[in-house]
C-alpha cells in the first residue's frame, strides 16, 4: 500500500502543478493591483525622470559644451534617458515584489505553500513569474511617455522591447528573492532602494552616456577609471543598452551582448534562488 | 491498516539543545489525539516534522504509512495543517484564500467549489466570503484556516494550538466544528494545546515536556494513574507561608503566589485545617484533574510565556510598515 501511494505522489500530474503555479502567480498580481502605493510609485517615477529630469537636462546634451563640440551623438538626452527609465521602473517593482517574500515568511503565509504538495521549484517559479508580470506592466507604463521623448514607437520595437523587459524583470525578481532569503530582520523597503536599486541604476550608463565615439583610452581621460569599470561590470548596463537598441536603435556595445547577458544573469539568479529555496 | 500517524524514537536537535528526545506514539485513524505540554515542550517541533517543514535528526515519522523524510510531497497530500500563527493572505478575500489553497493542492474545479461552499457553511463564514481577510477577527481567521485545511482530501488534520488567543466562546465553537468534522468526514485529529480543560473530549492524550513523553492514555486513565488532589493555599503573611512550607516540606511547593500541598484525602484536609486554620488567608481543594496530572508529572503548572523575538518585526508590520500587506 505504501508503494502505491508513493508512486502516485511522485508523479503529481503536470496539470496540477501548472494550476498551482497559476494560483501563486495570480496571488502576486492581485496583491499588486490592490497595493495603491506600488501603483502610484510606478506612475510617478517615470513622470519625474522623463518629464522633469529628462526635459530639464535635455538642452545641455547637444554634443557641445561651452561651444566646444565633444560628442556627436545620434539621439537627444530624452531619447537616451527613456529606455533607462523603463529599466528603473522594472527594477523597483521587481525588487519590491521579491521583498514581499520576507513578509510571506514573517506572517506565516509561506508555510501554507511550503506544506502543500507543490514542489519547491514550482512555488518559486510562480512567485517570480508573478513579480515579473507586475514589473513588466510597470515597465510598459513608461511607454506612454514616449511622445514626450520624441520617440516614435513601432510594433516591432515594442515586441522586441517587451521581450527584453521580461528578461530583465525575471532576472531582477530572482535577484530580489535571493537577497530576501538572506535578510533576517527587515526594517523597510528604503534600505533595498538605497543599497540595491539606486546604485545599480546610476552605474548602468543610464543617466550619463559612455560616449561611443571615444576610444577606451579617451574615455578614461574624461571619466575616472573606477567609474568606467563600475559601469562595465554592472549587468544592468547591458540591459539598458539592449533596451536602447530596441527603442532608440542605438547600441554602445555589440547588439547581441545585451540579450546574452540578460539571459545569463536571469538563469544564474533563478538558479541561486532555487538552491536557497529548496535547501531552507 | 496502518496507523494514521506513527512516530518512533523521534529526535530533533537545535545545536546543542535537544528539542525532541526519542518521542514515540501512534494515532489510529479517526482518533482525536492531543499533545499536551507547556510552551517549549517540543510540541510545535514535532508538528513541524510531521508537516515536513523540519527534518528529524533521528527516528521515523509516518503519515498514513508514508515516511515524511523520504516522501514529503506524498505525506503532505494527506495532511491538513492549521498553524499556531495565522498563515492566511490578509489582502485576499476569504473565497480567494480557499481558491488558492484548492489550486495549490490540485483539487479539481467542481470538487473545489463544492467543498469551499460546504466548509464555509460549516465554519459559519459563508456570508463573509467576499470580505478581505484583514477585516476578520482572530477567531474568524482561525475558523477560516480550519475550513481551508479541509478543501483538499486531507485525512489527518494537525492543529497547532488552534484556540490560543481566542475568547471562550470562539474556543468552544472551534471544538464544536472539530467534533462535527470527525463525525462527517471521519478525519483523524492531532491537536497540540496547553489549555488543559480542552483536552477532556479527546480520545487520548500525550503529555510531553522537555522533548520527552511523560504519560499517555485516555483522560480518565491519566487521572486515575497520575491525578492527585491538591490544596491550594495562600498564607495570611509571609511568616505563615514559610511555616507551612517547612511543615509539609516533602509534599508542598510554591507556584507563583500559591502554595500547593498534596492531599491524600478528606482526612488530610481536616487535619490540615485543624492544625493551620490560623495561618490561612485562602484555601481551595483541587480534585484530581488533568491539571493536577500535569502538575504531578512535570512539577510545573501550565502557563503562558512571553512571546518570542520575532514579535518585533511582526509588530513593525502591524503598525503598517512599508509594503507589508
Amino acid at each position: 500500500m505504501t508503494d502505491v501511494t508513493r508512486d502516485s505522489a511522485v508523479s503529481q500530474p503536470l496539470l496540477g502543478i501548472l494550476g498551482g503555479i497559476y494560483a501563486i502567480w495570480l496571488r502576486e498580481v492581485k496583491r499588486a493591483i490592490r497595493d495603491r502605493g506600488q501603483l502610484i510609485g510606478g506612475v510617478i517615477r517615470p513622470l519625474l525622470y522623463v518629464l522633469i529630469m529628462g526635459i530639464g537636462l535635455n538642452p545641455y546634451f547637444r554634443g557641445e559644451i561651452y561651444g566646444e563640440v565633444r560628442f556627436v551623438v545620434p539621439y537627444t538626452y530624452l531619447q537616451f534617458l527613456f529606455p533607462a527609465v523603463i529599466a528603473l521602473n522594472i527594477m523597483y517593482t521587481s525588487v519590491q515584489s521579491a521583498v514581499s517574500t520576507i513578509w510571506d515568511r514573517e506572517f506565516g503565509f509561506l508555510r501554507e505553500v511550503l506544506v502543500s504538495p507543490m514542489p519547491r521549484w514550482a512555488v518559486l517559479l510562480g512567485k517570480i513569474l508573478g513579480g515579473t508580470t507586475v514589473a513588466l506592466f510597470h515597465g510598459t507604463l513608461v511607454l506612454a511617455l514616449a511622445p514626450f521623448a520624441d520617440l516614435p514607437l513601432y510594433w516591432r520595437d515594442i515586441a522586441q522591447g517587451l521581450g527584453l523587459m521580461f528578461l530583465l524583470a525575471f532576472g531582477l525578481t530572482s535577484l530580489g528573492v535571493v537577497i530576501a532569503n538572506r535578510v533576517r530582520s527587515f526594517e523597510g523597503f528604503g534600505v533595498f532602494s538605497n543599497v540595491v536599486i539606486l546604485p545599480l541604476y546610476f552605474t548602468s550608463s543610464s543617466i550619463f552616456p559612455l560616449d561611443p565615439s571615444l576610444t577606451a583610452a579617451q574615455m578614461r581621460v574624461i571619466y575616472p577609471e573606477w567609474l568606467v569599470l563600475l559601469v562595465r561590470f554592472n549587468p544592468v548596463t547591458y540591459a539598458v543598452d539592449a533596451l536602447r537598441g530596441a527603442f532608440v536603435h542605438y547600441h554602445q556595445f555589440a547588439p547581441s551582448l545585451g540579450p546574452l547577458i540578460l539571459v545569463g544573469v536571469a538563469a544564474l539568479c533563478f538558479g541561486i534562488a532555487l538552491r536557497d529555496f529548496t535547501r531552507s | 491498516m496502518s496507523a494514521a500517524v506513527a512516530v518512533e524514537a523521534l529526535v530533533k536537535r537545535y545545536g546543542r539543545t535537544v528539542a525532541l528526545d526519542g518521542v514515540s506514539f501512534a494515532v489510529a485513524a479517526g482518533e482525536m489525539f492531543a499533545l499536551l505540554g507547556p510552551n517549549g515542550a517540543g510540541k510545535s517541533t514535532l508538528l513541524h516534522i510531521l508537516c515536513t517543514l523540519l527534518k528529524q535528526d533521528g527516528g521515523s515519522a509516518r503519515i498514513a504509512g508514508i515516511e515524511v523524510r523520504d516522501n514529503p510531497l506524498g505525506a503532505r497530500k494527506h495532511l491538513g495543517v492549521v498553524f499556531q500563527e495565522p498563515s492566511l493572505d490578509v489582502r485576499l478575500t476569504l473565497w480567494e484564500n480557499l481558491e488558492f489553497h484548492g489550486l495549490v493542492y490540485g483539487v479539481p474545479l467542481s470538487v473545489r467549489r463544492a467543498r469551499m461552499e460546504e466548509m464555509l457553511h460549516l465554519v459559519e463564514l459563508w456570508d463573509w466570503r467576499q470580505a478581505l481577510v484583514r477585516t476578520l477577527s482572530t477567531g474568524m481567521k482561525r475558523r477560516l484556516e480550519i475550513a481551508r485545511a479541509l478543501i483538499h482530501d486531507s485525512s489527518i488534520l494537525c492543529l497547532d494550538e488552534p484556540t490560543v488567543g481566542l475568547d471562550a466562546q470562539s474556543r468552544e465553537r472551534i471544538w464544536n466544528y472539530l467534533a462535527q468534522l470527525r463525525e462527517k468526514r471521519g478525519i483523524t485529529l492531532l491537536v497540540t494545546t496547553h489549555y488543559i480543560e480542552e483536552v477532556e473530549p479527546c480520545d487520548r492524550i500525550c503529555v510531553i515536556d522537555r522533548g520527552r513523553i511523560l504519560a499517555e492514555g485516555s483522560p480518565a486513565a491519566l487521572k486515575a494513574a497520575h491525578g492527585k488532589a491538591f490544596l491550594r493555599v495562600i498564607g495570611r503573611d509571609e511568616a505563615a507561608e514559610a511555616d507551612l512550607l517547612a511543615q509539609y516540606e516533602s509534599r508542598a511547593s510554591r507556584h507563583g503566589a500559591d502554595i500547593l500541598i498534596e492531599s491524600s484525602g478528606n482526612a488530610f484536609v481536616e487535619s490540615f485545617l485543624a492544625a493551620n486554620a490560623g495561618r490561612i488567608k485562602r484555601l481551595s481543594v483541587e480534585e484530581p484533574s488533568l491539571e493536577t496530572v500535569f502538575l504531578s508529572l512535570t512539577g510545573r503548572e501550565l502557563r503562558d510565556q512571553a512571546a518570542g523575538a520575532r514579535e518585533r518585526t511582526f509588530q513593525f508590520g502591524k503598525q503598517g510598515g512599508e509594503h507589508t500587506r
